[in-house]
């Protein structure tokens, strides 16, 4: 692990040392098998978000969902099934980076070096060349295949017709004909290996785009240990909590919680609190007020230890 | 050194992992275009292997179609250009289809807003090179979305409505017609040109007070004049002194050429005279109504007139032949009507002693007795102490007028007292939608009235108060706002509807 981008990215912020040991195992081993290579966080603005599929599948399986927002390759005009990219809420891509998962980097600079830029736009071009040859030879081996076929059909039957295409097979080398605009061509939903600059630069925690203040940080105490305990989360302001708390991955199972996140001194009105349970009774999911206790007492923003307190809200009757 | 090496080999393998080769490309072609439909989920995870199986199953569909890269004929791409500096898009072959609802033309070139740019990336109708290399989805998001251009969010809510079909622009303040224009109901011909000038002048802030007060002075043609006071009176959230002003201001310089010496404004002139006449002592003679006998005038007192002009009496016969005093023929139809309307309505006419009044002030003397003799009837214990009721029996004639009398909170609409408002940064409307069955018929150039208006905004953020609704109802003008909002990617969408109580009984 040593001269690792990894271990640069551990070292920078000691207090994450302490905490990847609570991590699972598994995504160690994870990590080693895909070759230690980290999860790429690009910030879109203030939103975190993932691009490449491979990950997509390293985030799952240390249980980090996300949400598909752009457009789906295969079917671009609906929307019951999103594409790539997949947004990040601010507490998941903490998680990520604190654990040493992930590096987050923003919007990289366009690359001044003339010289590297010239090179990519050649190699590009190359490539667009090679391509249409190999393309061509393709589609006429293709055709080739297609007229053969056919010709053993009409061999089956009695007429002279298989005469004129065996003869237009032997014509073919020469005749065929594959326009440039018949090629296909790959639309790049990641940024390519020869696209624009390859460096990326990866920032220390400190330079989060967004500011950690008393909510984010409450918010990401019970994101952290929920995850902690195996639930997966998602986000739910339509549901007027902050996580969906689901008991297993949310492609197959329904949310079983609501969970609110409030700081233990804050005060919550009455009405907020009937209102939340009204609701979390109308679509069949209890509400959990979640609060992070103590906070560390070297005064740190982001509380490493403290147990989070858990209140569920139930209906009850006096008969 | 070495870990610039393993970064590289890092990305040479994302390279091979996410670029096609030429035979995948070709094999492309015969792509199914279905999506997989998803099944019922389970309530509890129970660790058995038909679950795990079916989640391995649900995850491999998963990975299978958000890996999937899009893959389209050259000839079917159109190839664009990013302009960072206009942060535009350049088409540089000819557009699709989708020119018919989006992008625009100026000095000859076709251009795209990021926004639409970005969609049509992700649509693969559209390549966008950049430096000669083309841009990958994700460099689209990063270059073309910013806080000067097109947020994050916004560019959401836009690709979540293209692609349900609808229909949307950007939306631009200037291009909302104010009440006086819709009143006015101008031809399309001249909001169109109106329009041109405006976009040409896109990089500049809206057109100030200020400017508008020398800018009529310098037009001369008619026509210019007439779009010159129909942009006065556009002037978003303008109160209402600005407009008079240019008016004002036209009227002084058009005055100067021929009025020499001081030239005063004339309405100050105006105020600061009193009346002349004591209309107590000057009596009219009633000539017209039906009712009055006197068909001749008597003269009038010698020292009125001037010098020694004497004036005998004055017949008005022959004046009064000239005027209609016929009774007006009314069809059945209109009887029953104007018998409806005078049901409850009685002439002040015939009451005695509104006809014993010979002008306007004794007519005033009565009605402050009449006033002063209501009073009296009323009883002291509850009139001549500090609360006081709000109304009397038989002062109101109607429920509604009753309910405006005992009302202590006065109702108001949304659009009351808008004009003083100052315009808010943190609400703004974003764009226009039109709605998908209209984009046969759509053109860019007068796409008329859209359906609804959005205002993109958050659940991490605050609800619209009060402030927020009233101004952005008025800056939409008559076409209802939609407040989307964005949460992680899911979007809600809430407007809010102008609710009257009922106050009247029929």
């Amino acid at each position: 692990m040593d001269g690792d981008p990894a271990e640069m990215n551990v070292s920078q912020s000691s207090s994450s040392m302490e905490v990847k040991e609570d991590v699972d195992t598994r995504s160690d081993s994870e990590n080693q098998a895909a070759g230690d290579a980290l999860v790429d966080i690009n910030f879109c603005g203030s939103t975190p978000m993932l691009w490449k599929v491979s990950d997509m599948k390293k985030c799952r399986s240390v249980g980090v969902i996300g949400a598909l927002v752009g457009s789906l390759a295969r079917q671009p005009r609906q929307n019951v099934r999103l594409g790539r990219p997949l947004e990040l809420l601010q507490e998941e891509a903490l998680l990520l980076v604190e654990t040493g998962s992930a590096a987050a980097s923003l919007h990289t600079q366009d690359c001044g070096d003339e010289e590297m830029h010239s090179e990519a736009v050649w190699q590009y071009e190359a490539g667009l060349e090679s391509s249409y040859k190999e393309q061509c030879a393709l589609a006429l081996e293709d055709k080739k295949t297609v007229l053969r076929r056919i010709i053993n059909e009409k061999e089956n039957g009695t007429d002279d017709s298989g005469n004129a295409i065996r003869d237009r097979l032997n014509a073919l080398d020469q005749a065929f004909c594959f326009p440039l605009s018949a090629m296909a061509v790959q639309l790049c939903t990641a940024r390519a290996g020869f696209s624009h600059c390859p460096e990326e630069r990866s920032f220390l925690s400190t330079d989060w785009p967004v500011p950690r203040d008393e909510r984010l940080n409450t918010r990401f105490c019970v994101y952290r240990d929920l995850r902690s305990k195996g639930f997966y989360l998602t986000s739910a302001g339509k549901f007027g909590g902050d996580f969906l708390v689901y008991p297993g991955d949310p492609l197959r199972f329904h949310a079983h919680f609501i969970a609110l996140c409030i700081s233990m001194d804050e005060e919550l009105p009455l009405c907020d609190i009937l209102s939340i349970a009204r609701l979390g009774s109308n679509v069949k999911k209890t509400v959990l007020l979640c609060s992070p206790q103590s906070r560390n007492e070297t005064g740190k923003d982001e509380s490493v230890e403290g147990d989070v307190v858990y209140s569920s809200l139930q209906w009850s009757s006096m008969v | 050194m070495a870990d610039s090496d393993t970064s590289t080999d890092a990305h040479k393998l994302n390279v091979y992992q996410e670029l096609l080769s030429p035979s995948e490309l070709f094999e492309a072609r015969s792509r199914s275009h279905k999506i997989p439909v998803r099944g019922q989920k389970d309530f509890l995870p129970d660790g058995s292997e038909k679950q795990t199986a079916r989640l391995q199953q649900s995850l491999d569909e998963h990975w299978t179609l958000l890996a999937e890269e899009r893959v389209e004929r050259l000839g079917n791409l159109v190839k664009a250009v990013w302009i960072p500096e206009e942060t535009l898009v350049e088409l540089q072959s000819p557009a699709g289809k989708f020119w018919q609802t989006m992008g625009f033309s100026e000095r000859g070139k076709q251009y795209l807003h990021p926004e639409e740019a970005l969609y049509l990336m992700e649509c693969g109708n559209v390549q966008v090179f950049y430096r000669d290399l083309p841009l990958s989805i994700q460099e689209g998001y990063e270059r073309f979305l910013s806080c000067e251009s097109v947020t994050l969010h916004q560019y959401q809510v836009f690709g979540h409505l293209k692609r349900l079909g609808y229909v949307v622009n950007r939306f631009e303040p200037s291009s909302v017609p104010s009440t006086y224009e819709r009143q006015l109901n101008l031809p399309a011909s001249s909001r169109d040109k109106q329009k041109k000038q405006l976009k040409r002048k896109r990089s500049q802030s809206p057109v100030s007070s200020e400017k508008q007060n020398t800018s009529p002075v310098e037009k001369t043609t008619a026509e210019d004049q007439s779009d010159e006071l129909v942009k006065n009176s556009e002037s978003p959230a303008a109160t209402d002194l600005p407009p008079q002003e240019p008016m004002q201001s036209a009227e002084a310089s058009d005055r100067t050429w021929w009025i020499e010496g001081d030239v005063q404004p004339p309405p100050a002139q105006a105020q600061s005279t009193a009346p002349r006449w004591d209309f107590s002592s000057i009596s009219f003679p009633d000539l017209g109504s039906r009712r009055s006998r006197s068909v001749c005038l008597a003269s009038p007192d010698r020292s009125l007139l001037p010098g020694a002009l004497e004036v005998g009496d004055c017949d008005v016969t022959p004046w009064l032949s000239r005027l209609n005093v016929k009774q007006e023929k009314l069809s059945r139809r209109d009887r029953e009507r104007q018998r409806e309307r005078d049901r409850y309505r009685r002439d002040v006419n015939s009451d005695r002693e509104v006809r014993r009044c010979r002008n306007w002030a004794e007519y005033l003397q009565l009605l402050e007795e009449r006033r002063r003799r209501r009073q009296k009837d009323r009883p002291a214990h509850l009139w001549e102490r500090e609360v006081t009721p709000l109304t009397q029996p038989g002062q109101c004639a109607s429920h509604r007028e009753l309910l405006d009398q005992i009302s202590i909170v006065k109702s108001s609409s949304l659009s009351e007292g808008v004009s003083r408002l100052s315009p808010s940064d943190q609400w703004k409307i974003s764009f226009d939608v039109y709605q998908p069955d209209t984009v046969a018929e759509f053109k860019k150039s007068h796409p008329g009235k859209p359906y609804s208006r959005m205002c993109v905004c958050s659940f991490d953020g605050p609800v619209p108060d009060l402030h927020a609704m009233k101004q952005l109802s008025f800056q939409s003008g008559d076409v209802p706002v939609t407040f989307a909002v964005v949460d992680h990617g899911d979007i809600s969408f809430y407007c809010f509807k102008d609710f009257k109580l009922p106050t009247d009984v029929y």
